[in-house]
């Protein structure tokens, strides 16, 4: 059973709002240099995740959709950068340099959408989270933390979800 | 209205924000003498996206040729040029550094003065272009106030110019862009990249009320989703799949290709044109400015002309995707209008209109 391991979370949500509402609650714990991974279909909400995650966080930008522009950086007024990578268009030959990861998560943290897509580049310590398409409103989240320090950011965040609704 | 008189000037610019490595010399912000663009739309076909070295490598290694080319074919050279204007956002970093930096190093060696340039500004100028090819058949530009909807892959945003260089942004995507919408629903009907000709082939002929998409129209404010369009394709898709018996993953499914495509093409046009127009009447606009690569869909092209009360400028496609003359038009009247930009300026991947 997924949901007694320490290191993952399970959770299904029944509406955008609620799946906007989950990101905002872990969004409020992400720190500079904080990497998420992304992964799921079409339409399983990873946008609409990664709405709730950058306002959580404090972006005073509006956020959307970055497949076409790569990589969308939100603001916050102490001046920290969200960064929000869609690696979709990146297929598998990537070319890591051309991106700069380093420099995306300098000033912030960093969300990456179809990060299976570029796993060889990206960081082995991250936070995944997998989203899958349940029926039309529903959509299940399986969060899992590779490494101490997620473990801790997951354990946080399960904290403010079981201390609120 | 008599039409303002601007001193004449030759702009050199240059374009580098995502894709597409792009040069062009325009004189007086609208006659083009030259535009090039390199672009690897073939090889993204192939990757069914855009391909990896979209960012810095490709444009370091095509941005010198394409300059040069630029200005062969415009017949000049560096000192015909009276500014150098460049896509300073908004954009990959990686990818707009490469522009800035030619950009800046030409203006460091000539003396010539350099203008930074808002890519969403250049797709409005595109408007500005003269769209004949020759100085006899002049039309005239776009009247002010003009209400301009840019729609493209990366954007969809409603803008209203009450006069040169001022913007007021109405509204834009919450989610997806639409043509992104464009490219993820060709993609789940599998009927290829770039998702905006593919729907509208596929389109060709399909019932456009055979399935009911949502249209959100975001009352009350001048904003857009896709998102929402997009996930019911992909319900009814899944839906479909169901009944006709087949698994998710079956390529050689009998899904109703012509009607999904029509019906989703229908929905999205539906909510642009009903919101520019409401927005024109709105805030009063002589004109309709259409920009940004999606204006090439023949659909929109047609909802959105016919029965306009003012004249709708909707560019030629070549001036329309990514390019470098619609960066050196809008370079021209900044230039004229004093905004000259410090050598020392950064990249912008961030760069809402509001802020120029």
């Amino acid at each position: 059973m997924p949901i007694l391991e320490s290191n993952s979370y399970e959770f299904i949500s029944r509406s955008p709002e609620q799946t906007r509402r989950v990101g905002m609650r872990l969004g409020a714990e992400l720190k500079s240099g904080d990497i998420i991974c992304l992964e799921g279909d079409l339409g399983a909400g990873k946008t609409t995740l990664v709405q709730g995650l950058a306002s959580g966080w404090g972006s005073t930008d509006p956020i959307s959709s970055p497949t076409y522009v790569l990589v969308n950086q939100y603001r916050r007024i102490d001046d920290e950068r969200f960064a929000h990578l869609d690696a979709y268009r990146l297929q598998n030959a990537m070319d890591a340099d051309a991106l700069d990861l380093e420099e995306l998560i300098a000033n912030g943290p960093l969300v990456v959408e179809w990060a299976p897509r570029i796993i060889e580049v990206l960081p082995e310590e991250n936070l995944n989270i997998k989203m899958t398409w349940v029926e039309e409103e529903h959509r299940q989240m399986y969060f899992k933390a590779n490494g101490d320090y997620y473990q801790k950011l997951l354990e946080d965040f399960k904290k403010s979800m079981l201390g609120g609704s | 209205m008599n039409e303002q008189k601007f001193p004449p000037a030759r702009i050199l610019g240059i374009e580098s924000s995502c894709d597409e490595t792009a040069a062009s010399v325009v004189d007086d912000g609208r006659m083009v003498l030259s535009n090039v663009v390199a672009s690897q739309e073939e090889i993204h076909a192939k990757y069914g996206g855009v391909f990896p070295e979209v960012a810095s490598r490709q444009h370091i290694k095509t941005v010198y040729t394409v300059v040069e080319e630029a200005l062969a074919q415009a017949h000049v050279g560096l000192d015909d040029i009276d500014a150098i204007a460049v896509t300073r956002g908004p954009g990959l970093a990686g990818s707009l550094v490469v522009g800035l930096n030619m950009a800046k190093g030409m203006a460091l060696g000539s003396g010539k003065p350099i203008v930074g340039v808002n890519h969403l500004e250049g797709h409005l100028y595109s408007a500005w272009i003269d769209p004949a090819d020759s100085i006899d058949e002049q039309e005239a530009p776009p009247e002010f106030p003009v209400l301009a909807l840019i729609v493209s892959g990366g954007h969809t945003e409603l803008i209203l110019i009450r006069d040169h260089l001022q913007y007021e942004r109405l509204g834009g995507t919450l989610d997806d862009a639409a043509g992104e919408a464009f490219d993820k629903v060709a993609r789940l009907l599998d009927i290829g990249y770039p998702g905006g000709p593919a729907v509208q082939l596929t389109a060709n002929g399909g019932d456009i009320n055979a399935f009911r998409f949502p249209r959100a129209m975001m009352k009350g404010t001048w904003d857009f989703s896709f998102s929402g369009v997009k996930t019911s394709v992909l319900t009814k898709v899944r839906e479909l799949r169901a009944e006709l018996g087949e698994s998710e993953n079956d390529e050689d499914v009998d899904l109703p290709l012509k009607d999904l495509a029509a019906s989703f093409q229908q929905a999205v046009v539906d909510v642009l044109v009903n919101k520019t127009r409401s927005a024109a009447q709105e805030f009063q606009a002589k004109e309709i400015v259409v920009a940004g690569g999606v204006s090439a869909n023949e659909l929109l092209r047609e909802k959105i002309t016919v029965g306009a009360p003012g004249r709708v400028h909707i560019p030629p496609l070549k001036y329309c995707t990514d390019n470098a003359a619609m960066i050196a038009a809008a370079g021209y009247y900044r230039f004229i209008h004093g905004h000259v930009s410090d050598l020392a300026m950064d990249a912008m991947p961030t760069w809402p209109l509001t802020e120029i």
